[in-house]
């Protein structure tokens, strides 16, 4: 009958999050189970959708998306592991500045960052066209291919793996680092044991951040790609508006939810967060 | 202390009653204040254009009403959303020919007209629009379901220093069965067009119910068009790539695709009407004509039935064809009032030169009655060509 404190305080915030975040979830997920090009919760449920995209080609789509989102969280932590080590250790008061440059294009929509892209790698566009001018270079352009897919994700998600891995570097005290010296150890050991292992939770946050924003990445595909590539929510995207097959559409973004978020708690199980942060 | 945050406490929770006390008030005045301001509010569902500043804000100045616009790139979506409940929150609605006679009207989401009122307007358009105008009529031929204004021919587009336009007005839809072309054309993500082009390139009408074999046709030429192409992406993207060279042709596109890009300065890229191909009487060409219609909703705004008079003078129609975004030619120009309005650069990048030779290859725009069933093989198609 009586309600702690605590739980009466936490009242409004708890029917906010229901109405806000579980019930458009419920929603999507409830639809997933309607008839197919349906547009009424009253349905009856059926598992006609799921059965539909197991039956189709979606798999390419589910493919291309993990596929292309594995890649750029690699590239993104050979990538921002040095940088971020830079930032911390070495730039000095420079690292304020390039922590500056790397946010101010966050502060662009990213299609505009993108279609400056496509000037730029364009045939006859700044890079081919100045190479032809001034080289009388005549190369193909990498518009509309994979690379240059993989090129405009890496260059939109690489604030998100840089600042969890600096924030994670930030993290090992240099008592250690020279503890470890004094006693002895080699640079590759000093970092291998006690740098990257105590900078882990900003790695692993920066690796959970930049693959759930991949997986989620459309833009990329649409823009650079120029569709050659169809990744899973392009595929959503189509259902939601020329198929308007909205369940169909419910139970793709259903599946995606449940693929990543599968592979979330894996690797949350493998890393746990607490560990490293020493709570435990 | 303790007494302290026990006060600040209580003047919480006589706050939060406050507030409640504000919302439950607001509460009971919003809905009254809700009906009152449809007088003076209007909602358009539209393409894009109409919702342009250009077009809404004199009317916005006239008659001092809130006026919101949204624009949509497809006709399905837009009626989904009225079939999705939203009759009450639109006014107008701006779509293609066939849905408001076919669809819209059947299905109660739309209202008549007054005849009266609106038809002396279809008088005062070009020849082919003289009342009773078919797509803006009921099937029995007397109810006014809504006003023509932008039109054009929508088959494909070529940038006529690679292709020259003789050769691509005979060749037509065989561009895209040549595999010397693959490579070198784009597919603007038009998806409910793309359907149509797919068919007419496999060599059928669109506009009908499909037999087995036809859809097995459709099926290949679907991928294999898909394979084919350089690009797929929207306008901007189809624009930028026939300039720069990356592609030479593009599938579906006419006047609403090509004229951002010749207004640009760019006169070599340009809609192309088949001479010939497999629809009715042997044209080739595809053409579309919006019309505009006011929403089955209960408080419809009265200043739905004003806007629609309102894009009907001349000035208004030469700005609505020059809105923002895509360049269209309009029904009005057949009043010599508005015509004279257009520049020649204007004229130019709308295709003026052939506009009515065009539109006489063009069949109008119809309904696909498999549609659901050729796009979802047509999306299939395009997700399989991205499997290598």
């Amino acid at each position: 009958m009586a309600l702690s404190q605590g739980t009466r305080s936490a009242i409004p915030v708890i029917l906010f999050l229901l109405a806000g975040f579980a019930a458009p979830l419920m929603a999507v997920i409830w639809f997933s189970f309607m008839p197919p090009r349906s547009f009424s919760f009253a349905g009856t449920p059926t598992l006609e959708n799921y059965a539909t995209i197991f039956e189709s080609t979606s798999y390419i789509s589910f493919l291309w998306s993990l596929g292309l989102a594995v890649v750029t969280v690699v590239l993104l932590a050979a990538i921002c592991y040095p940088v971020a080590y830079g930032l911390v250790r070495v730039f000095g008061k420079w690292a304020t500045l390039l922590t500056l440059l790397f946010t101010i294009p966050l502060f662009v929509s990213e299609n505009i960052r993108l279609y400056g892209w496509v000037l730029f790698l364009i045939k006859n566009g700044v890079l081919l066209g100045s190479l032809k001018s001034l080289f009388g270079l005549q190369l193909e352009s990498m518009l509309f291919t994979v690379p240059a897919i993989v090129l405009g994700m890496v260059y939109v998600y690489l604030p998100f793996m840089l600042f969890p891995m600096t924030l994670g570097i930030s993290m090992v005290p240099n008592e250690t680092r020279d503890a470890a010296f004094d006693l002895g150890a080699t640079r590759w050991q000093v970092f291998k044991e006690v740098e990257l292992p105590l900078s882990m939770p900003g790695v692993v946050i920066g690796f959970l951040l930049t693959f759930v924003l991949a997986v989620g990445s459309i833009a990329e595909a649409k823009v650079l790609g120029g569709q050659s590539v169809i990744p899973i929510t392009h595929d959503i995207e189509i259902a939601f508006t020329y198929s308007q097959n909205w369940p169909l559409g419910s139970a793709l973004a259903v599946l995606l939810m449940l693929v990543v978020g599968t592979l979330v708690v894996l690797a949350l199980r493998r890393f746990d967060l607490d560990t490293f942060l020493g709570r435990r | 202390m303790a007494n302290g945050s026990k006060m600040s406490r209580r003047n919480f929770m006589q706050q939060s009653a406050l507030m409640a006390a504000a919302f439950a008030g607001a509460g009971s005045i919003l809905p009254g204040s809700a009906q009152a301001a449809r007088e003076k509010e209007l909602n358009i569902l539209c393409w894009e254009g109409y919702n342009s500043a250009q077009v809404l804000d004199p009317f916005r100045t006239k008659t001092g009403a809130t006026v919101k616009a949204e624009s949509l790139t497809n006709d399905p979506t837009m009626i989904n959303r009225l079939r999705a409940g939203e009759t009450n929150v639109w006014d107008l609605i701006n779509v293609n020919n066939p849905w408001a006679r076919k669809v819209m009207f059947p299905e109660k989401l739309i209202k008549p007209l007054d005849r009266a009122r609106f038809e002396p307007f279809f008088d005062k358009m070009m020849p082919e629009f003289k009342p009773p105008y078919k797509w803006a009529m009921d099937d029995s031929g007397t109810e006014l379901l809504g006003m023509a204004q932008r039109f054009g021919p929508y088959s494909f587009v070529v940038n006529t220093d690679k292709v020259s336009r003789a050769t691509a007005e005979d060749q037509g839809w065989n561009l895209w069965n040549d595999a010397a072309n693959d490579g070198k054309y784009g597919i603007l993500e038009s998806d409910d067009w793309n359907v149509f082009c797919i068919c007419c390139i496999a060599g059928f009408d669109p506009f009908k119910t499909h037999s087995d074999e036809e859809v097995a046709k459709f099926t290949e030429t679907a991928k294999r068009v898909f394979k084919g192409a350089k690009v797929v992406g929207d306008i901007a993207t189809m624009n930028q790539s026939l300039v720069a060279g990356e592609i030479d042709f593009h599938l579906t596109g006419g006047t609403y695709s090509a004229s951002p890009a010749r207004a640009d300065g760019h006169p070599e890229i340009r809609g192309i009407t088949p001479k010939t191909g497999p629809m009715a009487g042997g044209k080739g060409g595809i053409s579309w004509i919006e019309i505009t219609s006011t929403v089955n909703n209960p408080e419809l705004s009265p200043l739905a039935a004003d806007f629609l008079e309102y894009v009907q003078s001349p000035e208004m129609s030469h700005t609505v064809a020059f809105a923002e975004g895509t360049f269209n030619p309009v029904s009005q120009m057949g009043n010599p009032d508005c015509f004279k309005l257009f520049t020649k650069e204007e004229l130019d990048a709308i295709q003026w030169d052939s506009l009515a030779e065009e539109m006489s290859r063009s069949v109008e725009y119809d309904i696909v009655p498999d549609y659901d069933k050729l796009l979802d093989i047509m999306t299939a198609a395009k997700r399989e060509a991205s499997g290598g």
